[in-house]
């Protein structure tokens, strides 16, 4: 039902919306979604913190970039070598690091983004270096061109809606209950017979996996793309649209990547003091409501829900 | 050999300020089990504080360095109260989200205090550079060495020597064992960020003179930090220096075969490497937290 | 299955423990320590505290691995095996501070115990196959029929932590025996409860013995550990002690001596279920 809402809402909005600018911002909220819920998927349900999601977004952005650009391959073949590459990377970072506390993970994943950035940069034959890599084509799909602006919109949306849709599933499943066991005692979920460090490899990869198809249709959008699109404070960018959605949240995902897409376009004075922000947005949410705006306003209709149920009887044998 | 050596000293040079702030991890992981994301930030604050006060306001240089200094302290330790203190489920993913945020803020603040322009401070003295076997070693390096080494003593002797340490380390053994026995467990919290903040204070007054400072150096130093403390294995002193003086040496060597750009990512494959292989650290002994 | 095992060595024990050796530093917190859980019985675990109980359920459990030794679940080597592997075997335990999933509904925590009985993966999840769909409706079923079980079908979908003490230690009962068990280990399940309650626990830890499934428990209340179990091992200082049922334990000098100094055991010898 809540599929169908949002659904009617991105096509009215597609088909009222005549102003490019707002359509691509309507884009960038879509591409931005898909990046919250990645890493919500995994500091929300798993516990786990990554601070390089930035480079795995840029990793699916520089793959399909170079190979379309530079060797004229189809955008839809460069797609599954985009998501394996960055299936790999993860899985390589993931795998030592997940088995060490959670500080260690933020470490990990703050040098890994930081080597990303590097690299973007400096292997400047294949990427263009610092000046960016130009030429992306756009998509194509039999006669439907995305190159038109609503077009590249709905398929941003049906990505996002579609990823969205499955994760929700994934969350209510077995799957998802072993990871919000996880994240709620590690020592309990093991000793339910749940292969902890396994499945938080298999969540970190998802997450970056949905990263690197953010990256992909965002390199396909804007058609040009430079490391400073992937630098670390998109990295933070991201973690803070997961704080503010809230944690173990889909649908706090969409919020979170709303506000932080519309946030800097409207205020002006934004760029001076986004840091600032930011920073104050992250410390203030996890001090006060650590579940984040949308959970919290959920956690206190649930807390009302149950107050108002019977008590039941109790243990009888 | 004239290269090597000109390497050699530059290595140990930064990483003499690499092992300072490395200390500043190593002491808050001994005393609170946390890692603190900002503390690259302090370096940061220290180092633009101390060419403020020293070239901005004309502070005699003890005091400007003393000024530097105290006010890293102070951010440190409004972090930990403002911030750190406030959260009612300390889960090390919000601890990290909120160290983090204020690393982002006070690199934020920096910005507007400062500017988005690089800053560059003197030397602390005159002297012309000494020459060694055809190497140039330079007086600063000098001062940095003396310094680090101040540093390393005195919290050797704080921990050792008075009662206020001794009292931290207690809390690190047990906070709650701490507390039951009279020691003032939240206000050892609140000292043991200060210091490790005034540490990396420390940290950027010394490395203002080698470097262009600015509201962004932070991230790398803290990290470079960061990778000399889990080098050495973190919560050990001794083991933060060594790791310290080792990256620097490492890093020296290192621009001799990679280019500029990517010595930055050659420091993060090494702390990378360090995570997989020896996560309690070179010489730490000290089993890494597994949850 | 038979439920009276009542200390006779007849039995191929469902559970085996072969000279394990435990120290942390300078402390041996297991000295050499074997026995054998014959199966379809209740056995308790008991001894001073530091005597090595919890140390010896963290090494069936497979969160401490012994110095020396060997664990067999049957004929199944244990050594070197992962604590959630051991659960799939047939180990499944509770906690002595109870550690529930606090985000979710007590219906939800017992259906993370069918974990290791389901097999639906991500992309079987994410595509929604109807064998998924299948299997989530049985292990729902069953975590019903468990919670009917302990007696606590009525606050299934409250959230866990917020049920009363006593009812979650139930509910983490529940939850183990989600996993279908052969041998279920309960650390201190009767601290923290009332006298009602504990009595509620005695009938249901002699239901679950009548399902077949075995049961270890480590425990202080002595009128408990004597009036269910069926055979009674003694941890002193990291060895053996004495092995036996409740009638033998209570006459045993070392134990008396050791364990007990001059008071007297609790219970009646006649309380003894043989």
């Amino acid at each position: 039902m809540r599929y169908l809402i949002l659904m009617a809402g991105v096509l009215a909005a597609g088909f009222g919306l005549s102003s490019p600018y707002q359509i691509q911002l309507l884009t960038f909220i879509g591409i931005n979604s898909l990046l919250a819920l990645g890493l919500n998927m995994l500091m929300g349900y798993a516990g786990q913190i990554s601070l390089g999601h930035a480079a795995f977004f840029g990793l699916g952005a520089y793959v399909t970039g170079v190979l379309t650009a530079h060797f004229h391959w189809s955008p839809w073949l460069a797609l599954p070598v985009a998501i394996l590459l960055t299936a790999a990377a993860a899985f390589l970072i993931a795998l030592p690091l997940l088995e060490l506390s959670g500080f260690y993970l933020g470490m990990g994943t703050l040098g890994f983004g930081m080597i990303g950035y590097v690299v973007f940069r400096q292997w400047s034959s294949l990427t263009g270096g610092d000046s960016g890599l130009v030429g992306i084509p756009s998509l194509e799909l039999g006669p439907l061109s995305f190159a038109d602006a609503k077009n590249y919109l709905f398929l941003v949306w049906a990505v996002a809606l579609l990823c969205i849709f499955l994760c929700d599933r994934l969350i209510h499943s077995r799957i998802g209950r072993a990871l919000r066991a996880i994240h709620d005692s590690e020592r309990a979920a093991s000793s339910m017979g749940i292969d902890t460090g396994r499945l938080k490899v298999h969540i970190f990869v998802l997450s970056a996996v949905m990263a690197a198809i953010a990256g992909f249709l965002y390199a396909h959008l804007v058609s040009f793309i430079s490391p400073g699109s992937f630098d670390f404070l998109v990295s933070i960018r991201i973690v803070t649209m997961v704080v503010i959605g809230g944690m173990a949240s889909v649908w706090g995902a969409l919020l979170g990547a709303s506000v932080m897409t519309i946030l800097p376009e409207t205020l002006t004075v934004f760029t001076e003091y986004e840091m600032i922000v930011y920073g104050l947005i992250m410390i203030t949410i996890m001090i006060v409501i650590p579940q984040g705006l949308f959970r919290g306003i959920l956690d206190i209709y649930e807390r009302a829900r149950f107050r108002t149920g019977s008590i039941p009887a109790g243990p009888q044998a | 050999m004239q290269e090597f050596l000109q390497y050699i000293f530059s290595g140990i040079t930064n990483g003499a300020v690499y092992a300072v702030i490395a200390l500043g991890f190593s002491m808050l992981y001994g005393s609170t089990g946390l890692i603190n994301f900002a503390q690259g930030e302090f370096v940061m604050i220290g180092a633009l504080s101390l060419i403020s006060l020293w070239k901005g306001v004309n502070l005699p240089l003890p005091l400007a360095f003393a000024g530097a200094v105290a006010i890293t302290a102070i951010a440190g330790a409004m972090l930990e109260r403002f911030a750190i203190r406030s959260v009612k489920k300390p889960h090390p993913i919000v601890l990290v989200i909120i160290t983090v945020g204020a690393s982002i803020l006070l690199r934020g603040v920096g910005m507007l205090v400062w500017g988005k322009d690089s800053h560059g401070s003197p030397s602390f003295s005159d002297h012309a550079p000494y020459d060694i076997l055809g190497a140039t070693l330079l007086p600063q390096s000098l001062w940095i060495l003396v310094l680090t080494l101040g540093v390393v003593l005195g919290l050797h002797i704080f921990h050792k020597r008075f009662l206020t340490g001794r009292a931290m380390l207690a809390c690190a053994i047990s906070t709650k064992a701490a507390g039951i026995v009279g020691i003032p467990t939240e206000k050892m919290v609140l000292l043991a960020f200060s210091m490790s903040a005034a540490m990396g204070g420390i940290g950027g007054v010394l490395i203002a003179p080698l470097s262009m400072s600015s509201f962004d150096m932070g991230m790398n130093l803290g990290l470079k930090g960061f990778c000399a403390a889990m080098i050495g294995g973190l919560g050990s002193s001794w083991g933060a220096v060594v790791g310290g003086l080792l990256l620097g040496v490492l890093e020296a060597l290192g621009v001799g075969f990679l280019s500029s750009g990517l010595k930055d990512a050659a420091a993060f494959v090494l702390l990378l490497l360090i995570l997989y292989f020896r996560p309690s650290g070179l010489l730490g002994t000290a089993s890494v937290q597994r949850f | 299955m038979n439920a009276q095992g009542s200390g006779q060595e007849a039995f191929l024990p469902v559970l085996r423990l072969e000279e394990i050796s435990r120290s942390f530093g300078g402390i041996q917190a297991l000295n050499d320590v074997s026995f054998e859980v014959a199966p379809g019985a209740i056995h308790a675990l008991i001894g001073p505290n530091g005597a090595g109980k919890t140390t010896l359920l963290n090494v069936i459990t497979g969160s401490c691995p012994p110095d020396t030794g060997a664990a067999f679940l049957g004929d199944c080597r244990l050594n070197g095996r992962k604590p959630h592997e051991r659960v799939s075997l047939g180990i499944a335990r509770t906690f002595q501070n109870i550690e529930l999933f606090g985000s979710m509904t007590v219906l939800e925590n017992v259906l993370v115990g069918r974990h290791v009985k389901t097999r639906c993966g991500f992309f079987g999840a994410m595509a929604g196959l109807p064998g998924c769909s299948l299997e989530e409706r049985k292990a729902r079923q069953r975590a019903h029929e468990l919670l009917d079980f302990v007696g606590l079908s009525e606050a299934a979908d409250w959230r866990s932590t917020d049920l009363p003490f006593g009812w979650q230690r139930f509910l983490e009962i529940a939850r183990a025996l989600a996993t279908g068990p052969k041998v279920l280990l309960l650390d201190e399940p009767a601290s923290g409860l009332n006298p009602v309650e504990t009595s509620t626990l005695c009938d249901l830890l002699r239901k679950i013995r009548e399902n077949g499934v075995t049961l270890l428990l480590v425990e202080h209340d002595m009128n408990l550990v004597m009036e269910i179990s069926d055979r009674v091992f003694v941890l002193n200082h990291g060895m053996k002690l004495a092995d036996g049922t409740p009638c033998e334990i209570q006459a045993n000098e070392a134990v008396i001596s050791a364990y007990l100094g001059r008071e007297r055991m609790g219970g009646k010898c006649s309380a003894c279920a043989i």
